[in-house]
């Protein structure tokens, strides 16, 4: 009998709990494709943008609401495809006492002592952390280097799935 | 220990120009000059050994001390104006806290502190405001206190790290005329320290991101900052690209689709040799018992397997399921690429709060094996504990 015992993944492991998220909603995202043809580029852009938005609901799933920016893209993520939704109460008041937390903490340009203009590149950086509007550096820093490490798993992950079924 | 009694010693000394401080001004400048240059002859040397000692025992505590130090002679410098009364204001606020902290750790406090903010202070008279922050953050001990990057065109910091007493006690006496101010609660001024350790606390974040991102190359925030926006628009626009390529890729994920049938097969299923025998299975040796209704849930699966793909796959959808090859979980897992061709069912039950991941795969080998042959790894781990499942059951179970 032969006895095939694979490489064990670590099932709590970021990357795992992604990648089942991710393939379970790769294939739902097959089963809703008709059987079509899908060699419209609207159809393709549609189906793109599908699989990115079942890749961040996954990552973000995977995270659950430890992390700021997880809950923020969740919380976008349901909003988006309903634009007249109505938004969970708790949600708000969660983001307007980011705010003001975000008023209260100064975040203005430091050009002194660091000798850094820190303003600029926050704001920056902001944008491209999702729920990094409300939060000040610190935990802006924070947030983003929790993130950068979910996107290289996430990379990784795709790469890996797409690498195993194109050729 | 060699260094404590020394320490001790500087200890006594310092206790004695405390003692002093309390005495009128006109008595405090000669009682200083005169106990000033007892510790520097005699605990110079003892502390240019402490010096590596104490800066990873002061990196270890204290920290608001140290900071509180940083910010008095910060100010006192400012005020002052004169960097070479420095080190004697120095001498004066670590006398001064002194009372409050451990004893042991403001020797090398102190001497950090004061070659640090004289440091700072010379920075700061040259303009760098990076030389301050750098001499912070060498006294607050990464491993070993390097000399500020600042150069020190003035006197009395030539030498940082090992004569910072002796010449101040050298300065001194050419300065009779000092303004003694006694900025005793420093902590009147809380937003330069909560702004200092602010500061600090961010940069600590800038180097664990640094980590992160690829080009690593401190050279200064502002670009740290501009490598870590950029790294992560790459991300973000490499996962772009991927889930667009995974439109050809797609393809192939549509054997795993719920309503094909089994017949239709696609890559995965091709290979797979026999897969009629696939149901077969049998129990081999499964320990835990809480595995058993994994046992049951496989062996339906197998059943519904036997008769329509689509219903299996239904099964194991509405149980949280979904099936993917052996060799892409263990290529997702390790950067190893797979011999054989097995499938693969991952478990994930989200159950109330408890999030309970079971890896079930299950391989069959189609290539170069006479009869098909399903292990079973059963791994069960409660991920998010809310009291859930414990313990990780890993299970082999071979199939003829």
């Amino acid at each position: 009998m032969n006895k095939y015992n694979p490489p064990r993944m670590n099932p709590s492991s970021l990357r795992s709990r992604f990648a089942t998220r991710f393939l379970r909603s790769l294939s739902e995202i097959n089963a809703q494709k008709p059987t079509a043809s899908s060699s419209s580029p609207t159809e393709i852009f549609r189906r793109y943008r599908r699989i990115k938005v079942a890749a961040d609901k996954s990552m973000a799933y995977s995270v659950r609401s430890r992390r700021t920016w997880s809950r923020a893209m969740l919380w976008k993520l349901r909003t988006r495809p309903c634009g007249r939704r109505s938004v969970k109460t708790s949600t708000i008041v969660r983001k307007t006492r980011h705010e003001k937390q975000n008023k209260n903490t100064t975040t203005a340009t430091t050009t002194g002592e660091d000798g850094v203009v820190s303003g600029v590149e926050a704001d920056e950086l902001r944008e491209l952390v999702p729920g990094g509007e409300a939060m000040d550096l610190y935990n802006l820093l924070d947030e983003t280097a929790h993130y950068i490490k979910c996107l290289t798993t996430q990379v990784q992950v795709m790469k890996k799935i797409a690498d195993f079924y194109s050729p | 220990m060699q260094p404590c009694s020394r320490e001790m010693q500087a200890m006594n000394s310092l206790q004695d120009l405390q003692i002093n401080v309390h005495t009128p001004h006109a008595d405090f400048l000669e009682q200083m000059l005169s106990t000033t240059s007892f510790p520097a002859s005699s605990s110079s040397s003892s502390w240019s050994d402490l010096n590596p000692q104490d800066n990873n025992a002061a990196a270890a505590a204290g920290f608001h001390h140290h900071e509180i130090l940083a910010s008095n002679l910060r100010q006192q410098q400012q005020i002052n104006g004169g960097h070479d009364s420095n080190p004697f204001q120095a001498m004066k606020m670590m006398m001064q806290q002194q009372q409050q902290q451990q004893q042991m750790m403001v020797a090398g406090f102190g001497r950090a502190t004061v070659a640090a903010t004289a440091a700072a202070g010379v920075g700061t008279h040259q303009g760098g405001g990076e030389g301050s922050m750098q001499a912070l953050f060498n006294s607050l001990g990464y491993g070993s206190l390097h000399q500020p990057q600042a150069s020190f065109g003035s006197d009395s910091t030539p030498e940082v790290n090992h004569s910072q007493v002796p010449t101040a006690a050298a300065a001194t006496p050419g300065k009779p005329k000092q303004k003694v101010r006694a900025r005793r609660g420093q902590a009147t001024d809380p937003h330069s320290i909560a702004e200092r350790l602010r500061r600090v606390r961010i940069a600590e974040r800038m180097k664990s991101l640094q980590e992160l991102v690829p080009n690593a190359n401190k050279t200064d925030k502002a670009s740290m900052l501009d490598e870590i926006i950029d790294y992560v628009k790459f991300l973000q626009l490499q996962v772009k690209v991927l889930s667009m390529s995974r439109l050809g890729g797609a393809a192939a994920v549509a054997p795993l689709v719920t309503d094909m049938p089994f017949e239709g097969g696609g890559d995965c299923f091709q290979t797979s040799g026999n897969g009629g025998s696939l149901p077969r299975n049998s129990n081999g040796n499964r320990t835990p018992s809480d595995n058993e209704s994994l046992t049951v849930s496989e062996h339906q699966v197998a059943k519904l397997m036997e008769e329509d793909m689509g219903s299996a796959m239904q099964y194991l959808q509405g149980k949280g399921l979904c099936l993917m090859p052996i060799s892409l979980a263990t290529a997702i897992s390790t950067a190893t690429c797979h011999s054989r061709n097995p499938m693969v069912s991952n478990v994930n039950t989200n159950s109330t709060g408890v999030n309970v991941s079971h890896l079930l795969l299950q391989s069959s080998g189609g290539d170069g094996s006479s009869s098909p042959s399903l292990s079973a790894l059963t791994v069960q781990s409660a991920t998010m504990g809310n009291g859930g499942v414990d313990g990780a059951a890993s299970v082999s179970k071979p199939l003829d």
